[in-house]
């Protein structure tokens, strides 16, 4: 599936003293099956364009297209399911006894029956790797616990376009390596995601392409290497290091990752 | 326990919090959150803690403030027991929240930061200044009359903290202050901490070594238990420690580790690039 913001304004607390225009004209696509990187600082406007991927923020002008259709003409509950949003911290949103029964509560809103149900709840689970916790409370989980039991709530829903909000945010460095993993395998089996991160190490190791944002405007688009080797003074770690070498040595390239710049480093001091 | 012993050199002034065998577990839950934990932080310090997800940092920070009551052992602050007397602790121990939505409660940016001091009987003109010092340290300017529902989440984090330093407690304890921030907002209130340095005493928990470089001591907890209270520059040149609670190096320092070149020294990307090209010229 692809989704498109044509050209999307959104504007908080129209027509008051206190009106804010948080999009300025956003057009971007999310393709078939990428991994995409919303970057940009605090303000920029990245939580309020994902929430335009399934209309959750409708935009004051401009469209959002969904496989070529205007999404405004498509059932809201069935964009939502195809669309799956994870908010910042959505841990916040858990209620259920158990991490079984809090994972089945949409599929089974759907009308889903309760074997498919189960089957959904028990591969989502495993799938981020909490499959022991299904009998737990999530309120006696750790942090790290109740992140991944909030996502699989959104991912039973079998989403094909997953987004999620600064994913990260509050977990061990070993949650947020297991994180990216899960990000690795959604986009293996199919599923887009698109992931809003503050975070640009962790963005330059998962990201096939990267949307930078500044003041409710798409500042650039491109792969990794494109979007941060133009701006090295706001780049990964490994990007700033490279960017400060490659006049001494133009053989290094452009690598993005920790691992592929580490091995062109390591070139360097065994040349 | 890995000990700083004679090692490090203790900084500040006499105990300001001091916690003895403390222990808690969660209710229904047979897993102690937090073991036999004591430790001392003297005034003026700044002390990190680290350690996985669930290992006990946030219990840790909630018993200090009387949010929770301990099941065994003591915790004093300025010698009173937060759970006895949790008005007065709080007098003096501010706190802010890993989730900067837990602690936002009024209906303009500016209200929020004084929605604390309203309850200290303070003069209004005290009040005023206060509030424009907190929102001008945490580059907040301009957003007085925002509503906090249509702010970011790295700036409602700056909000919260802007209400905490309003109050201008003893004691700071950070519940990872940064995590919503860009690199940019964390180095600004990074910045601003730093400049408090001395005057307040800090206990600063996160996710992120790079951010506890400076600090006096961090404490590593993991499973509930004090794994290690240690220097800044000991944690990060101890494979094992960092190992074995899922502790690692921030980027620049990893790409240096890899390179076999020492870590503590090359903090920065422009650390880094330098040693590399001595490195190479070596060669």
């Amino acid at each position: 599936m692809r989704v498109e913001l044509e050209n999307v304004r959104h504007v908080y607390a129209p027509g008051t003293p206190f009106e804010v225009e948080a999009l300025r004209g956003v057009s971007l696509t999310v393709e078939p099956q990428e991994v995409l990187g919303i970057v940009g600082g605090t303000g920029s406007g990245k939580s309020t364009l994902v929430q335009h991927l399934n209309l959750l923020l409708v935009p004051a002008s401009g469209r959002v297209l969904v496989d070529g259709v205007d999404a405004r003409t498509l059932a809201k509950d069935e964009l939502r399911r195809r669309v799956g949003l994870v908010f910042q911290f959505p841990e916040a949103a858990l209620f259920a006894p158990t991490v079984e029964e809090d994972v089945a509560f949409a599929p089974r809103r759907r009308g889903l029956g309760e074997v498919e149900v189960r089957q959904r709840v028990r591969e989502t689970l495993a799938l981020l790797g909490a499959g022991h916790l299904a009998k737990r409370s999530p309120f006696a989980l750790s942090g790290g616990e109740k992140r991944r039991v909030a996502i699989a709530g959104v991912l039973a829903m079998a989403p094909e376009v997953l987004v999620l909000d600064e994913p990260t945010a509050g977990l061990d460095p070993a949650a947020r390596e297991d994180l990216l993993g899960v990000v690795r395998s959604l986009r293996e089996s199919g599923t887009s995601v698109v992931m809003v991160s503050h975070d640009l190490d962790e963005v330059a190791e998962v990201a096939d392409r990267v949307c930078l944002l500044e003041g409710g405007e798409v500042r650039a688009t491109g792969s990794p290497e494109e979007v941060f080797y133009a701006r090295p003074a706001e780049a990964p770690a490994t990007v700033r290091v490279v960017s400060l070498l490659r006049d001494s040595f133009p053989g290094l390239g452009r690598p993005v990752r920790l691992g592929e710049t580490l091995a062109a480093l390591k070139g360097l001091l065994e040349a | 326990m890995k000990n700083l012993g004679d090692e490090g050199t203790r900084r500040g002034g006499s105990p300001i919090v001091s916690c003895e065998n403390l222990t808690y577990s969660y209710p229904g839950s047979s897993r102690e959150a937090l073991a036999d934990v004591t430790f001392e932080l003297r005034s003026g310090e700044y002390v990190g803690v680290v350690g996985p997800n669930g290992g006990g940092k946030s219990t840790l920070v909630r018993l200090l403030n009387g949010l929770l009551d301990a099941d065994s052992g003591s915790v004093r602050v300025g010698g009173l027991d937060p759970a006895t007397e949790p008005y007065l602790v709080r007098l003096h121990v501010g706190m802010l929240f890993q989730n900067p939505e837990s602690g936002l409660v009024a209906p303009f940016v500016e209200d929020d930061v004084a929605f604390g001091l309203e309850n200290l009987g303070l003069r209004r003109e005290e009040m005023r200044e206060r509030v424009r010092e907190a929102i001008q340290a945490v580059g907040l300017e301009g957003y007085e009359r925002r509503e906090p529902h249509t702010l970011s989440g790295g700036e409602k984090q700056r909000v919260a903290l802007a209400g905490l330093l309003a109050l201008e407690p003893e004691v700071l304890l950070l519940d990872e202050p940064t995590s919503m921030l860009d690199a940019a907002g964390r180095r600004e209130i990074l910045g601003r901490l730093e400049e408090l340095r001395g005057t307040r005493t800090v206990l600063h928990v996160s996710h992120h070594l790079e951010e506890l470089l400076d600090a006096d001591r961090v404490l590593v907890l993991n499973a509930g238990r004090l794994v290690a209270d240690v220097s800044p520059e000991h944690l990060l040149s101890d494979t094992d420690l960092l190992e074995e609670n899922h502790l690692v190096l921030p980027s620049t320092l990893r790409l240096a580790a890899g390179l076999g070149l020492a870590p503590a020294k090359l903090r920065t990307p422009e650390d880094l690039a330098e040693a590399i090209k001595i490195g190479s010229e070596v060669r």
